[in-house]
């Protein structure tokens, strides 16, 4: 895979690919060093939207097998076919739509066919029931055998046809809300803005230079221990952690979110139905020697997995966690400026909200998160920018994306510091997450049959309520002389006057 | 010359570890290896399925302390190289080798001492008849200068080149030497206080113990139990998200960490220890010098694909790393870290009633102290490590002991070890929370701590020349502050969690 280049504004630090042009060359299947069968694609995590086929074992005839599947409506796909080529236009993303379709409908004839055979296999196998002439029960043994061997052939054939669509279709990315600008990066729309850029009539330290005057972090040692892109947290810095962790958690909570901690080692498949790509080249994700396990890059991840597989009530919507974890990410393929000190690095702690919701709600939902983020941010006394993404840099997973950018004294422009999106049924209907609408009237039906309504898949949202370290790098600029009569403020002045900051 | 590694007098045969059995004591929560049994079927070299050099075992982390010997790529005559060397002292071990020696026994540890010695006579041979051989052929050479005879001066290059023919088989023959001795010397235990009472498990000795066992007249619920009906954890979700041993704390349980952790820091930073927060990724080399032993079989280090980094099981490896190959002023001592980290153990060959919930999980908080002072403060050091664990233990309401672990039970690093115990009345016994280690030098000699002593009056010497003392090497020590979740399992039902809470919030939010 040829490098690619990475734009330098800093979304991939919120874990989402950039597609930006589709280049031919990046199609790779890749095959791993080891043996298990990996699951397709979900959505490429280099810069640009690679619908990478799955990576597995591939023997001669063989299809590969996904690891699991995810539930696409193919019948919807087909019957809205000019808008989902749109969309994968739009979202440059490197789906086949084409394909697709064929292997559907296909996979229908063969279906067809299949039934078609088991119809005449039973007619034969009825036929036999009567008194024959030894003649023809011979014919119809004979039959009745080609049917069978014809049968085991055209059903694994079937087999094979449902892993190749399901492999293709999972290229998909998920559709687009109507509002959202068309294009690259450049054509994101802005929301909001609060504040304005500041600037000082001294010239600005570089970040790593006041935290090593102030004592503040020590990336030296953590490149000889660990490797670079690692650092520890020394005094203030991290009682500072610890009360913007704290505080967020507490203000989330009062908004009736569930607080949770999570385990920060998954399973991949896990990963995968969450819209990540833990085995490509230039993967976010470290995996653990000898399983099948992987770091989490963020929260997202664990939480999207407490509903795997099952089916919650209507009553129990919206479900909503604020999760803390500390999260890991390779960064591979970063460089440049936008990568030194602790703008990209490989570990660092997230507070991050999720919510299991109604499929009619999501779009409120959504703007309730934003708004949650920006609150946050604004009594953190933040000078930032919200951006509604356009549909060339949205991850396959997301509907609809915004980020919120804040302005960085350091490097004179902005950086992003969290993002929330609306995933609609792209990661439930991957991970097996679904509701059972309550009965209405209407329904109660006929005289001793119980009718349920028929299952819907929830809609999920995620955003970042906090993510540390950049936001210590915020707070390290901050107007030093605010004081404010808020829990977060008196800690913002507790370490300023700490640190000496003047 | 094809060498033959010997451990313990058996030739290496490629062996499958054999099932530890797991005492019941969750001793091994706090990392440590407890030697039992020596058992020669449990030599193994281990090699792992990558291609680069693994260092030398310091310490296996099974029930049984291994002296697993080098996981590494062995060639055809070609000795194991250790990765890195650890700055061992081996004219000390030579002229001690009585009560090394019985260091060892009294350990249970497979080192071999016999081997060690030997290689270090025949290294000191080695190295004087290279030097002798150098001497000839500076002789050789300087015969050369002078007007010969061709004949003469024929004879001088013929001897000139077998002279050095010989010196470079000698020369690799030394550094293979040198590299089969630090491999063999690496297993070597470190000494032991004189107070630690000898034996195993059992023979360790109470120290100090505050409260006594209580119970409640009302039966006890398991703790998952209640952690269910009080929505505080989740396992089940969390075992088929990540796999069993992992869980998901839930609304005040993650308030309730969040508050220990916090107060356990700001209670320790009082007392002058830098707080820190550190990388959870670390190379393997660190892990290694730290004593821990990331590639064996049962290891309880997870490591990550495709590079040669670690997850860590304490933030003992990351801090101790900080001042990896230096040399700090005498001055600066002592250094002292508080450090909150999350904590990673694969728990491999753990079962049975002491891993269920709580009790033995793959991922928890950990406060953490860690101190780097001078040879002569360390006992005291110890000592003051101790105090503040059972002050923060005590000021949370728990009732425990201290014990002074006897040699049995301490890791290859620790020449002195206490650990606490405190009673979980759930089960009905005790269950360790934390354990503070002396490890004199043995961490510092394979990290490469030093520090320079301050130049005494009597050093100034000759005109001119400037006599900078020699260095020596630090010691190290480690404790636990708090080990969440198991402080959780014991304070489900007292009061004083709300004050301490409700402390915390006020104090630092």
């Amino acid at each position: 895979m040829a490098t690619i280049p990475i734009p330098s504004s800093s979304s991939r630090f919120i874990f989402r690919p950039r597609p930006k042009t589709l280049n031919p060359a990046l199609f790779s299947r890749h095959t791993p060093p080891k043996a298990p069968p990996f699951s397709v694609l979900i959505r490429a995590l280099s810069a640009q939207a690679v619908a990478a086929a799955p990576a597995a074992e591939i023997s001669d005839n063989q299809v590969v097998k996904p690891q699991w599947k995810a539930a696409i409506d193919f019948k919807w796909i087909r019957d809205n076919k000019e808008a989902v080529a749109a969309n994968i236009k739009n979202r440059n993303s490197n789906a086949n739509l084409e394909i697709v379709l064929g292997l559907y409908d296909k996979m229908l004839n063969l279906q067809k066919e299949v039934e078609r055979l088991r119809g005449e296999r039973n007619n034969v196998a009825n036929k036999m029931k009567g008194k024959l002439e030894p003649s023809e029960r011979q014919k119809l043994v004979e039959e009745g055998k080609n049917l069978k061997e014809a049968l085991t052939t055209l059903e694994e054939d079937l087999i094979n046809l449902r892993d190749e669509l399901q492999l293709e279709a999972q290229c998909i990315p998920n559709m687009t809300h109507p509002d959202v600008p068309i294009g690259g990066e450049d054509s994101s729309k802005l929301r909001n803005m609060v504040g304005s850029p500041l600037s000082f009539n001294f010239p600005v330290k570089d970040h790593l230079q006041i935290g090593k005057d102030l004592d503040l972090f020590d990336f030296d040692s953590a490149a000889e221990v660990s490797g670079s892109k690692f650092y520890y947290l020394k005094n203030e810095a991290v009682m500072l952690e610890m009360a913007l962790v704290n505080w967020t958690l507490t203000q989330v909570r009062k908004k009736g979110f569930t607080p949770l901690t999570t385990p920060e080692i998954v399973r991949s498949s896990v990963v995968e139905k969450c819209g990540f790509q833990p085995r490509g080249e230039n993967t976010q994700v470290y995996s653990i020697e000898d399983t099948d396990q992987c770091l989490i890059g963020t929260a997202e991840i664990p939480v999207g997995g407490i509903h795997m597989d099952s089916i919650v009530s209507e009553s129990s919507l919206p479900i909503k966690y604020v999760a803390f974890s500390h999260c890991f990410r390779t960064e591979a393929g970063a460089a440049g400026t936008a990568t030194r000190g602790l703008y990209r690095v490989h570990q660092f702690s997230k507070v991050e909200m999720f919510i299991l919701c109604k499929q009619e709600e999501s779009d409120m939902y959504h703007e309730e998160l934003i708004k949650i983020e920006e609150d946050l941010f604004s009594s953190l006394g933040l000078h930032y920018k919200t951006l509604d993404m356009a549909t060339g840099d949205l991850g396959a997973p997301a509907y609809r994306k915004f980020d919120v950018e804040a302005w960085m004294p350091g490097l004179e422009r902005y950086g992003e510091i969290s993002s929330a999106s609306n995933c609609t049924d792209y990661q439930s209907r991957r991970l097996g997450i679904r509701y059972r609408p309550l009965e209405s009237p209407s329904t109660t039906s006929k005289k001793g049959k119980t009718n349920q309504a028929a299952t819907k898949f929830v809609h999920t949202l995620n955003a970042t309520a906090c993510a540390v370290p950049r936001l210590l790098l915020y707070i390290l600029n901050l107007d030093k002389k605010k004081e404010g009569i808020g829990p977060m403020e008196k800690a913002i002045a507790r370490f300023h006057s700490r640190t000496c900051l003047t």
